[in-house]
């Protein structure tokens, strides 16, 4: 998978070009918008981190530009600004993702990976059944197990545990959670998630067997798929 | 703590429009001074009248008592005063143009000096005019209006002695005059009534159409608000006193939307400089921490990372407070049911309320629905629940009650804890005014304020008399 980043400040690069890499990602860095369109031209990107405050043009401005010219690559976008554009959020619908700094990596991780899926969607979206080791959650019934036991389960509870099944052996932060299992933007001031998470452990756990679900301090959780 | 909400202008009944008081005045005022007007007209129109008739019967008497005192005493002397007097009463003053019935109008009597009747030339009998002249003390050569009894308008009439003692009077009808007058008025009435009614639908009709640009204006300036920066209120090519006004409006305009994106340049450059290196520092902390994740090393490393995220976190708020203390906080309003918003964050902090025993209860009782930022709202509650699960002692109960009130929604948040501190009390709203046990940044009602303000609504903080905190958040509801 080649990604472009393009991104002004020096520190940052090094960092997104680092952790690409280490993720698996064949990374490349443009620090300027003409550099970047000069990139894009040469060679084909399946996925453009872009950060939004370039020195030498607007980076939404960019982006019009190289779609209208046919580049089909999905963009995830980087924005200093506290509150995100209207044009931001257009992007998003058409297919497109953001991310206000700063963020997480596992965060940038996530995005950019369903950003990389939802470009050529493959057959796990349409599974109905999701397993993890011994957990099986069933979409259609909202039903979920543990081996042959059925963990009884609050509605919202079971998106919880599905999100984490789609995202299993990968790390979410407390923000995605927020975002995609409540649907809101907001950074709370107490530990909310903990709280859903401590409740969903409770439930899902057995006492013997590993656990299943790990926190990462500082970072989240991860549901181990091994 | 109460800031206007601003009302878009409704329909205002006819009778309450500024239009229709100002041509209310205006036609009082006119009519007061064309009714003077005419007071004075007729006043000197009547006089000048009564100037002719008396001048007339002046002219006429000493022709007659000439006569009179000229023709000898005798049978003659009947007849030619008789004559002359005949002769007098067809030259009536009437007005032109008109047949005059000169009949009654005119009459002519002798008498000696005790008052006995020498001669009477008119028509009828003479008794009631003669009597009417006995009851009445008239000087000779001096006109004034006498009464006779059958006739409703007073005789001007005219005395003269002559030098053999008797009395010559010669009386005239003012019925002409009066019937002059009474069609002057009768004029008068009408032009007036008509130029009354088209002067007052004159007056409405041109300041209607002034002030509905007036209006025009205030509909335009009610719309305009802070995510609406743009619009400008309409202006004409006349250059008049109300075009002026809409001028000087969209000149503030400009002034308050160059202000607005000048600070939002720098928040978002100040944003910007600061977020950049904290993103690069919490990038090189989440390499360290991978990197050694196993080891006992890591905890520094996450308390960093943690330390960072309140940073950044703090960062945020406070350009977003004082953002919105300008006036200037972005917003992507839709159309949002607050009591479904408050449910979903209820279910959100269940958990973490149920670990601190507190109990939150929600009554809705009707659907409010409101224009409004979910984002900030969403951010707004979160910032009431940390609020509540940071100070209420454990065991406290929080209700929340939604209510439509008119044009409002009203959401009332009131637990039963210890209640705002005194120390807090006078500046609850102000940045970083906090509690002395309090642990948070001192900017979560600041930031709820700000919200409130930037839609519109107001809020009000007060201690129950039970001692627990209130809050009253009033938000103006969707059109």
């Amino acid at each position: 998978m080649r990604v472009l980043i393009i991104e002004d400040d020096p520190a940052n690069q090094k960092f997104l070009l680092h952790s690409l890499e280490q993720n698996g990602y064949d990374a490349v860095v443009a620090a300027t918008a003409s550099k970047a369109e000069e990139l894009i031209s040469a060679q084909t990107f399946d996925g453009i981190i872009l950060d939004l405050g370039l020195p030498d043009e607007d980076g939404l401005t960019l982006i019009t530009r190289l779609k209208s010219a046919g580049m089909t690559a999905p963009v995830l976008i980087l924005s200093a600004r506290r509150s995100v554009d209207e044009r931001v959020r257009g992007l998003e619908t058409g297919g497109d993702d953001y991310l206000t700094k700063p963020y997480a990596l596992p965060e940038l991780l996530a995005r950019l990976r369903n950003l990389l899926r939802r470009k050529d969607l493959s057959a796990t979206e349409d599974n109905t059944v999701l397993r993890v080791q011994d957990l099986k959650l069933d979409l259609l019934r909202r039903e979920a197990m543990r081996g042959e036991e059925v963990i009884e389960l609050t509605t919202r509870e079971f998106s919880l545990l599905e999100y984490l099944c789609r995202n299993a052996g990968k790390m979410v932060s407390r923000s995605m959670i927020l975002d995609q299992v409540w649907g809101m933007r907001i950074e709370p001031e107490t530990n909310v998630v903990d709280v859903h998470i401590y409740r969903l452990r409770n439930k899902i756990e057995r006492r013997g067997a590993a656990p299943l679900l790990r926190t990462l301090r500082g970072m989240g959780y991860v549901l181990r798929d091994k | 703590m109460s800031s206007a909400i601003n009302n878009p202008p409704g329909s205002v009944r006819t009778v309450f429009t500024a239009a229709w008081r100002i041509s209310i005045w205006s036609t009082l005022v006119f009519a007061l001074g064309a009714t003077v007007a005419f007071v004075f007209l007729h006043h000197y129109v009547a006089g000048v009248i009564e100037q002719r008739s008396d001048a007339w019967l002046l002219g006429e008497v000493s022709v007659l008592s000439d006569v009179a005192e000229r023709t000898p005493r005798g049978a003659l002397y009947d007849r030619i005063v008789d004559e002359i007097a005949e002769l007098a009463t067809k030259e009536v003053p009437a007005d032109p143009g008109r047949k005059t019935d000169t009949t009654n109008s005119v009459f002519f009597i002798e008498t000696d000096a005790s008052h006995a009747l020498k001669l009477w030339v008119g028509s009828g009998n003479s008794a009631p005019y003669l009597d009417a002249i006995g009851r009445s003390s008239i000087t000779p050569g001096q006109p004034e209006d006498v009464d006779i009894r059958g006739f409703s308008t007073p005789y001007r009439v005219v005395q003269y002695q002559t030098e053999d003692g008797n009395r010559i009077y010669l009386g005239m009808s003012e019925r002409n005059d009066r019937r002059v007058l009474g069609r002057m008025r009768a004029y008068f009435l009408a032009i007036f009534l008509g130029i009354v009614l088209l002067g007052f639908a004159l007056a409405f009709f041109t300041s209607k159409r002034l002030l509905r640009r007036v209006r025009r204006i205030t509909e335009t300036a009610a719309r305009i608000n802070q995510d609406n920066l743009q619009s400008r209120v309409p202006t004409t090519r006349v250059n008049d006193e109300v075009a002026q006004l809409a001028g000087t409006l969209n000149h503030m305009l400009d002034r308050i939307a160059r202000a607005v994106h000048q600070l939002h340049t720098i928040t978002d450059s100040l944003a910007h400089d600061l977020r950049s290196p904290i993103t690069a520092i919490r990038g090189k902390l989440e390499l360290a921490l991978m990197a050694n994740q196993q080891e006992n090393a890591s905890e520094p490393i996450v308390s960093a990372l943690e330390e960072l995220d309140r940073l950044a976190d703090l960062l945020t708020r406070s350009l977003d407070v004082a953002e919105a203390e300008a006036g200037a906080l972005r917003m992507h309003p839709t159309n949002l049911d607050v009591g479904e918003l408050i449910q979903t964050m209820i279910e959100l902090y269940e958990p973490s309320l149920a670990e601190r025993d507190l109990q939150v209860a929600l009554y809705r009782l009707n659907a409010v629905s409101i224009q409004a930022d979910p984002g900030l709202l969403h951010r707004m509650v979160a910032n009431l629940f940390d609020n509540a699960i940071r100070h209420l002692p454990r065991g406290s109960s929080v209700s929340i009650t939604l209510e439509s009130r008119g044009a409002t929604g009203r959401l009332t948040i009131e637990d039963d804890g210890p209640g705002f501190p005194t120390e807090v009390r006078d500046h609850l709203f102000d940045k970083y005014a906090k509690g002395p046990q309090s642990t948070g940044n001192g900017l979560g009602l600041a930031f709820v304020e700000a919200v409130v303000t930037a839609h519109g609504g107001t809020i009000l903080a007060t201690n129950t008399p039970q001692g627990g905190a209130r809050l009253v958040i009033d938000l103006p509801l969707a059109g």
